[in-house]
């Protein structure tokens, strides 16, 4: 007689797999069926993308949700039950991983980083009537849909360009500094082009002193930038503008030292600048630039506790958006849940809906919503990368230093 | 018509498909809100898979840039809709013009100059490239910021707009993967898919017996343009929202060519399976790994491409045939 199925020597056959996949498969799909909304803490789903090309950042986000508990029972928060997914950086994923955190009793979720990913999730959320809190998304779209279960407990675009132009003046103004040109860099992607979009738009109506002579863009995964960067320095302007990623902003500050240009300042309105890396990898050549930026006011109680259990969980890294806006919005769900005593998601979203938290992180007055879920008191922030560390210098509400001006020539830092 | 369409198919295969119909379109009334979601995904997968099987498959030449046609499709529909309120329906009757005329254009420009193999694909990844380029640019779609279609919490579904719950895009798109595959099947048993076959096997053989070879990779390409580009608008309809950098980018052109791989390039089953097997494979592991407690991120990534490279090595012609044998299907069932 014949074998059929052919086993191995753990007696584990091709067939045997394949219906231990199909049973797995099967389990995963009508397992929501057996799940119960059960009393207990209030189970929130954190959606990050922890892989994929947004991976570094998900997992910079990761460690806002990793320091939360600790800190939320010190605050006298109700206890959460987090379960995390990983959006993958894809929208599909994005959007299966919530409605599988739903279908599994998730009563609130919190997320997703990037826009494309929040709005995906939204659209489950406000159909499930499970409310949805964004830590870090800019497209103003999200909270004009008229969602009663989508808040945003993050500045729009428009806002974070706005309050770049207010903090730059702020440091002017600090500073005594009035620089009339400018040479503005850009990377060529979708946010260096968005970016870039903004400023054009937004800049003329804020009077600013200097005018820019000229805007170079440059592709983000470029080994060389010397060509571009002898261009900007070719054009005598003052201050260098810049909207950048890490690897070219390093590669930039290179450039400058071996091309012998220091401008007056390096004022970013993007990543790059001012994170853990770039500091790492430069040393003292890091020192002096300043990124607008949405950032967290150093002075608040919250802050120096965030910064303290972070420095607890992940020695060496600096406290960043990433963790203060992640960290946020679990404080927007425990504050919530405190206050409406209950699981149910439709009493949250109105819980939600009338958060007034003045104890936050984030600079600003705190933590409230408007009627269309979106956080509109968040300020931006100005802040300079001052030996190893950053320190916030503009808005003057929540400045811990006051702005180093002009920037120290690259050839007399030792 | 019918018995054209079943001719050659064993009763075991027609039993087969009835059965696999019926399971489909009850699926919805017993499946969990994740599992719809999933089977949407799937969906999606296996008819933009047959869609660029027609190019790969049946004529024989690889395309890595068919997110281009998703795109083009996706926000002709979506800005029509956003900007005049026209409806996805009369939206789609100008995306696959546009899609085909993509196509058309990218296929005249290989097939002229004789481009072929591998810089056919490449010629194709870098139209996809401008695309997402220039739609980043793009103010009427609004750029890179992202064009979003306005949504609201649907009670009821309204077909002729696309807007409503998940289940309808369900149904919307069982009805175009059983319509490709159709569609694929008479193309196949037509004088057009022969001379495809011809073609794909030995394009200098078949120029040689009288074929025009360029007529007929024109209108394959055409037709798998156009095709795709009805997926770009379910997407739009679907996720509500479009980024250049998402719907362009080249990720989503290999989505799309991998279930008709595992599943079996050239075959008519093999895109539907490919795209059961890989989304199957997906959420099984991530249900797996969740099981035993395992959370790394990037851990499903790295077994999902071991489970393919296994796949790949024991099934190199793809899950379809290996399947097709197993169950004593007829040689010439699709």
């Amino acid at each position: 007689m014949t074998n059929k199925t052919p086993r191995n020597k753990a007696g584990v056959s091709r067939r045997t797999v394949t219906a231990g996949l199909g049973a797995l498969g099967l389990t995963a799909g009508l397992a929501p069926f057996n799940i119960a909304r059960a009393a207990g803490p209030l189970k929130v789903g954190v959606l990050l993308p922890r892989s994929g090309y947004q991976a570094g950042i998900g997992q910079d986000c990761q460690r806002g949700v990793d320091i939360a508990a600790g800190i939320l029972k010190d605050l006298g928060y109700p206890e959460l039950e987090i379960v995390n997914a990983d959006t993958e950086t894809n929208v599909d994923v994005a959007r299966s991983r919530a409605e599988k955190l739903i279908g599994e009793g998730a009563q609130l979720l919190v997320g997703a980083f990037d826009s494309g990913q929040s709005s995906a999730i939204a659209q489950v959320a406000e159909q499930k009537g499970i409310p949805f809190v964004i830590n870090i998304a800019a497209a103003p779209p999200i909270t004009e849909q008229g969602y009663k279960f989508v808040f945003r407990n993050f500045p729009t675009a428009g806002m974070i360009l706005r309050d770049a132009f207010v903090d730059q003046k702020e440091v002017f103004e600090l500073t005594g500094a009035s620089p009339k040109t400018a040479v503005f860099m850009h990377v060529n992607d979708t946010f260096g082009t968005a970016m870039a979009g903004g400023i054009g738009a937004v800049m003329p109506k804020f009077n600013m002193p200097y005018k820019i002579l000229e805007t170079i863009p440059y592709d983000p995964a470029a080994r060389d930038l010397s060509v571009e960067l002898a261009k900007a320095k070719a054009t005598g302007a003052e201050i260098l503008l810049m909207v950048s990623r890490l690897n070219d902003a390093i590669l930039l500050t290179r450039e400058m030292v071996k091309q012998r240009w220091t401008p007056t300042s390096v004022m970013s309105m993007g990543p790059g600048w001012y994170e853990d890396q770039y500091l790492k990898t430069l040393g003292k050549l890091s020192d002096g630039p300043i990124s607008y930026v949405p950032w967290y006011d150093p002075n608040k109680k919250l802050s120096k506790t965030l910064e303290t259990a972070l420095a607890k969980s992940s020695p060496g890294v600096n406290l960043n958006t990433n963790h203060v806006y992640t960290f946020e919005a679990l404080l927007v769900a425990a504050d919530a849940y405190k206050r409406a005593g209950s699981t149910d998601p439709k009493a949250l979203a109105d819980a939600i809906r009338k958060t007034d938290i003045k104890d936050n992180s984030s600079i600003g007055p705190g933590i409230s919503f408007d009627a269309k879920g979106q956080n509109d008191k968040i300020v931006g922030g100005a802040i300079q990368n001052r030996d190893g560390k950053l320190v916030t210098v503009a808005p003057k509400s929540a400045a811990n230093a006051k702005p180093e001006w002009p920037l120290k020539p690259y050839n007399q830092r030792s | 018509m019918l018995g054209r369409l079943t001719e050659g198919l064993s009763a075991r295969t027609l039993i087969l498909l009835t059965l696999l119909l019926a399971v489909l379109l009850a699926a919805p009334f017993f499946a969990s809100d994740y599992l719809l979601t999933v089977l949407i995904l799937i969906l999606y997968f296996a008819y933009v898979g047959q869609a660029w099987n027609i190019m790969m498959g049946f004529a024989g030449h690889l395309s890595l840039g068919h997110a281009l046609y998703v795109g083009l499709g996706a926000y002709t529909a979506a800005a029509l809709y956003v900007h005049y309120g026209i409806g996805p329906w009369i939206g789609l009757l100008v995306a696959i013009p546009i899609a085909a005329l993509a196509g058309a254009f990218i296929g005249y420009l290989a097939f002229r100059f004789k481009v072929g193999g591998v810089y056919f694909a490449i010629l194709t990844i870098a139209f996809a490239e401008f695309a997402r380029v220039g739609f980043d640019h793009l103010a009427w779609t609004k750029g890179s910021s992202g064009l979003f279609l306005p949504v609201a919490q649907y009670s009821k579904n309204d077909l002729w707009h696309l807007r409503g719950q998940p289940v309808m895009f369900y149904y919307v798109l069982l009805v175009a993967v059983v319509a490709a595959f159709i569609g694929c099947r008479a193309l196949l048993q037509s004088r057009i898919g022969y001379f495809w076959l011809a073609i794909r096997e030995d394009e200098e053989a078949a120029r040689s017996a009288g074929i025009d070879t360029f007529r007929y990779k024109m209108i394959a390409v055409v037709i798998s343009a156009a095709m795709t580009s009805f997926a770009g608008v379910i997407y739009a309809f679907y996720y509500n929202n479009l980024f250049p950098e998402q719907v362009f980018h080249i990720s989503r052109s290999i989505e799309i060519i991998l279930g008709p791989i595992v599943g079996g390039v050239g075959t008519l089953f093999g895109p539907i399976l490919g795209a059961f097997v890989l989304t199957g494979l997906a959420e099984s592991l991530t249900e797996g790994l969740h099981a035993i407690g395992i959370d790394i991120p990037g851990a499903k990534q790295v077994f999902y491409g071991i489970c393919l490279l296994f796949v790949i090595m024991a099934l190199p012609d793809g899950v379809w045939p290996w399947v097709k044998r197993r169950l004593g299907l007829s040689e010439r069932a699709p």
